[in-house]
């Protein structure tokens, strides 16, 4: 099924062209038996950029990064590094950091040596070695632990050892397999940016595979969204968010309004209401419309001209801190709204009646799934 | 689970052409296998329908005899339901002795619990003649019991030795370890939190057991038992010691016509015989073990 | 995890069942320190006079000495043997693994009477019975199931991340095995031979199947003394066998856990 973007406003997705990427996979195929993983995944990533893979589980956002680890054989397609075809060589030889969810740590080696290792496979001079293990450790903070073993340090201490151990050899691209999963939240912001800060400080090409939407649109030059083996959208953050491509990207990616309707040109009849789009369309329809693009006014509010105008009922409000989420009843459909909490603080509650306004550009309309 | 997943449990991933490797590194222990293992035991299942001179030497030519001998004397048949019978009641004892035993140390946590481990797995490991060597010291007419009956006044010391009863006593707690640690296994199914939850619905602790405990543990006692008949049923070190030449089982018979009557063909007949009872068992464990689903 | 109360009716059933099952265990103890000729209990007079008599006893030395021996054989080749088996089926992962692991454990389930008539029968017409060749090949057989199975648990136990991270790291093959799963496996390995050495040495069927007048283990000739005369010899021995178990049951403990050793 094709799914067409909801504007016609081309998509800026940054990044090379296709197939002149530092990294590039041109369909990239992995077939278990009967079942597609990864059904021709064509990706560019650009030198030094960050890409997340996002997807929920089982989507083959995983698979994807251990065939470009090598630790999964391909069923086809090509990887290629620096214009390089690395498709059929072993994990060994491919000169790539992987940092795993486990973190995968040797256990009966101390923190040095387990950073050490990948120099020595490259038969490093001694001194060398040492001088870059010193390095490593300090840029991850572990100064004064190098005589440890693994499982005297804390979870995020071990993710660090095992980011420093990926960073130490200057892979020619660093693999992170949702390397913040088994933290807890505090530490996982923490790591974020601390990843993110290393990586732009040495240029280094990354790919971060992740489930969590905010860890990829916070960390990301650009995020490749997937699902059932394909890619669904490929954009830079907020192209992401305020453009998603197909409805199964507006709906991982954010909270998001969904209705069901039928197009005429601009107006789409949603049940007993019509409202307007930005994009001339006809027959079934999917409709998003972003919670927090919803303006709530009290109800008799004459809105502004142009934009999309709905009476409803707060059938109930939720207070979380930094904004205020309401359940609208308007003519047997239920909205929901996001206001950002303000100084002071006008929250309606449950009962108000109130209109909601939005930009026709805001009504993303897709083609109704078949 | 995810593809992804499924490779990492099967280790399938690294797979860059290993299947030739993994053979090689299969090639010794196969070796062994087929020299100690599946040579022996073919040949042994051959001998018993073979035709052989009164020298021993086999003339290639195929025979029933030893068959048709053993369907035919009634001492044999006496023998298989006497084997039988006394591996069920081993067996029955062995469960009931062990459960007690397996439930405490599944409740039991830390160091206590590992205590109580090495004690049920220590004598697993411990050579059953110097475990049947302790029964002797306890069950003898000079032994523990019957010193102490003495003590307490009778007249005659109570025949606990050379007989099925010393047998019997002695193949229960030797075969114990077995029984425990399948139910252990069995055991490890079973969720405290099921057994809480039933309780803060109102159920008595002996109600829990009943309704809950028992019926999770029914595969471990199904393995326990089908083990232990097993191990009951070819046991010859215990009978022989125990019974001194007085108890006749099946597996002291295959011992003493290989060894005493020099009689190959015809132990090699009655240990097939052993096999096909550990094959009847292993169907009625299978059969059990559906129907508990 | 919470200590939940046991009842007392459960704390007394275990009870007597641990002293049933540990009753000819414990009683070998006062009677190895007996004084009289005879075996009977309790003593009337204590001593060490059993414990001399093992070093008198020339052949149950012989057969003692010959026990050590055979299970440090049995236990070395066994490493040799089951280390690369147990990683070409946990790791590689051929087609047919299970079918292969149910094969190679397949001894463990024949019963030992079983199995001796049958190597009787076949080692006899090669000449290798009471020979220590036919006694090594025996115990192979049976304690090989026991290191596979034992080594193959603790291997797949460990994370295959870890070695995966040693490839991306650039070692290969050989130096991933080298450097990380084989030290990684020590403590398996530790448990495996404890066991197959334990088992070696405490093996009696299939030793009896195989032994001769001028070659026996130590079992073996304990089994002969029981069976023939009624002294406490064999308590003194038994003594030195219960705590030669124990040490290696607890190095098992230490190295991989029992649990995980024997309940799967």
């Amino acid at each position: 099924m094709m799914h067409q973007a909801p504007t016609d406003m081309t998509v800026a997705a940054a990044g090379p062209r296709a197939g002149q990427g530092y990294l590039s996979l041109q369909g990239l195929t992995k077939r278990y038996h009967d079942f597609l993983a990864v059904e021709a995944i064509d990706l560019d990533v650009a030198q030094g950029e960050f890409v997340a893979l996002l997807g929920p589980s089982g989507c083959g956002k995983t698979t994807t990064l251990r065939m470009i680890a090598g630790l999964v054989p391909t069923s086809g397609g090509r990887i290629v590094v620096a214009g390089q075809d690395l498709t059929a060589v072993p994990p060994h030889k491919r000169d790539m950091g992987l940092v795993f969810q486990s973190y995968a740590l040797f256990p009966h080696m101390t923190i040095a040596q387990n950073v050490a290792f990948g120099l020595e496979m490259r038969r490093l001079p001694r001194m060398e070695i040492a001088a870059r293990v010193a390095e490593a450790v300090a840029m991850v903070r572990l100064e004064g632990r190098e005589d440890r073993r693994p499982a005297q340090l804390s979870g995020g201490q071990q993710q660090r050892v095992a980011l420093a151990r990926a960073l130490v050899v200057r892979p020619s691209i660093l693999l992170f397999d949702e390397p913040l999963s088994n933290l807890d939240a505090k530490l996982r912001e923490e790591m974020r940016s601390e990843i993110r800060e290393i990586q732009q400080r040495l240029g280094t090409t990354a790919l971060f595979v992740t489930h969590d939407q905010d860890e990829a649109l916070t960390m990301s030059d650009r995020i490749v969204v997937m699902s059932h083996g394909r890619i669904e959208q490929i954009g830079r953050p907020e192209d992401l968010y305020e453009r998603p491509a197909t409805p199964f990207v507006a709906r991982f990616v954010g909270r998001t309004n969904r209705f069901t309707g039928n197009a005429h040109g601009t107006t789409i009849r949603l049940g007993d209401l019509a409202v307007r789009a930005a994009t001339q369309r006809s027959g079934p329809v999917e409709v998003m419309i972003r919670p927090h693009r919803v303006a709530l006014a009290a109800a008799g509010c004459v809105p502004a001209d142009g934009l999309n105008s709905v009476t409803g009922i707060v059938r109930r409000t939720t207070y979380s801190g930094d904004f205020v989420q309401y359940l609208v009843d308007a003519d047997g459909l239920t909205f929901m709204v996001e206001e950002a909490t303000v100084g002071h603080g006008r929250i309606a509650p449950a009962g108000t009646a109130v209109t909601l306004t939005w930009a026709p550009a805001d009504t993303l309309v897709y083609e109704a799934a078949p | 689970m995810t593809a992804a997943a499924i490779s990492k449990v099967s280790g399938r991933d690294a797979d860059f052409g290993a299947a030739p490797i993994a053979l090689m590194l299969l090639v010794p222990i196969t070796i062994v296998n087929l020299i100690g293992f599946v040579l022996p035991v073919a040949n042994l299942a051959i001998l018993s329908v073979s035709e052989v001179r009164s020298s021993g030497a086999m003339t290639g030519g195929w025979s029933m005899a030893k068959w048709l001998l053993v369907a035919t004397d009634p001492f044999y048949w006496e023998l298989l339901w006497n084997s039988v019978r006394t591996s069920l009641v081993i067996t029955a004892l062995t469960l009931a002795v062990s459960y007690p035993i397996a439930l405490y140390l599944h409740r039991s946590t830390g160091l206590w619990r590992n205590a109580l481990l090495v004690m049920v797995i220590s004598p697993l490991l411990l050579s059953a003649v110097v475990r049947t060597y302790g029964w002797i010291a306890i069950l003898s007419d000079q032994g523990l019991v019957n010193q102490g009956l003495m003590a307490l006044g009778a007249s005659e010391p109570v025949r606990l030795m050379f007989n099925l009863t010393g047998v019997t006593i002695g193949l229960t707690e030797i075969l114990m370890p077995y029984m425990i640690v399948a139910l252990l296994a069995g055991l490890g199914r079973l969720d405290p939190r099921v057994e809480e939850a039933a309780a803060t619905l109102g159920a008595p602790p002996w109600r829990v057991f009943v309704r809950i405990v028992l019926p999770l543990s029914l595969p471990g006692i199904a393995l326990g038992s089908l083990l232990t008949f097993v191990l009951a049923i070819s046991s010859f070190i215990t009978p022989k010691l125990l019974g001194g030449g007085r108890v006749f089982l099946l597996a002291t018979e295959v011992y003493d016509q290989a060894m005493v009557t020099l009689d190959w063909p015809l132990a090699a007949t009655l240990s097939i015989i052993v096999l096909l009872v550990f094959g009847v068992a292993l169907a009625l464990y299978g059969r059990i073990l559906r129907s508990i689903g | 995890m919470d200590e939940r109360p046991i009842s007392p009716i459960l704390k007394i059933l275990a009870a007597v069942g641990f002293l049933f099952l540990l009753a000819p265990v414990l009683i070998v103890v006062p009677l190895s320190f007996s004084g009289e000729v005879f075996m009977a209990f309790p003593p009337e007079s204590w001593s060490l006079r059993w414990y001399a008599a093992i070093a008198e006893n020339e052949k149950m030395l012989a057969a003692f000495l010959f026990s050590l021996k055979l299970a440090t054989a049995v236990t070395a080749v066994n490493l040799f043997v089951a280390v690369p088996a147990a990683y070409a089926l946990v790791r590689l992962a051929p087609r047919g693994g299970d079918a292969m692991m149910g094969f190679f454990t397949a001894p463990l389930l024949l019963p030992s009477i079983v199995l001796g008539l049958a190597m009787l029968i076949v080692f006899s017409r090669a000449g290798l019975l009471a020979t220590p060749q036919g006694m090594f090949v025996a115990h192979l057989v049976v304690t090989l199931p026991y290191t596979l199975r034992v080594i193959a648990t603790a291997l797949s136990t460990l994370p295959i991340a870890v070695e995966e991270a040693a490839a991306t790291l650039g070692a290969s093959p050989v130096t991933v095995f080298r450097r990380v799963t084989l030290p990684m496996m020590v403590p398996g390995m530790i448990a495996a031979g404890s066991l197959s050495f334990l088992v070696s040495f405490d093996e009696v069927v299939l030793s009896l199947f195989m032994s001769g007048p001028r070659l026996s283990t130590l079992p073996v000739e304990m089994y002969n003394h029981v069976e023939n005369r009624a002294d406490p010899l064999v308590a003194a021995v038994s003594v030195l066998l219960v705590v030669f178990t124990l040490v290696a049951v607890v190095v098992v403990d230490r190295s991989l856990g029992l649990a995980k050793t024997f309940v799967r």
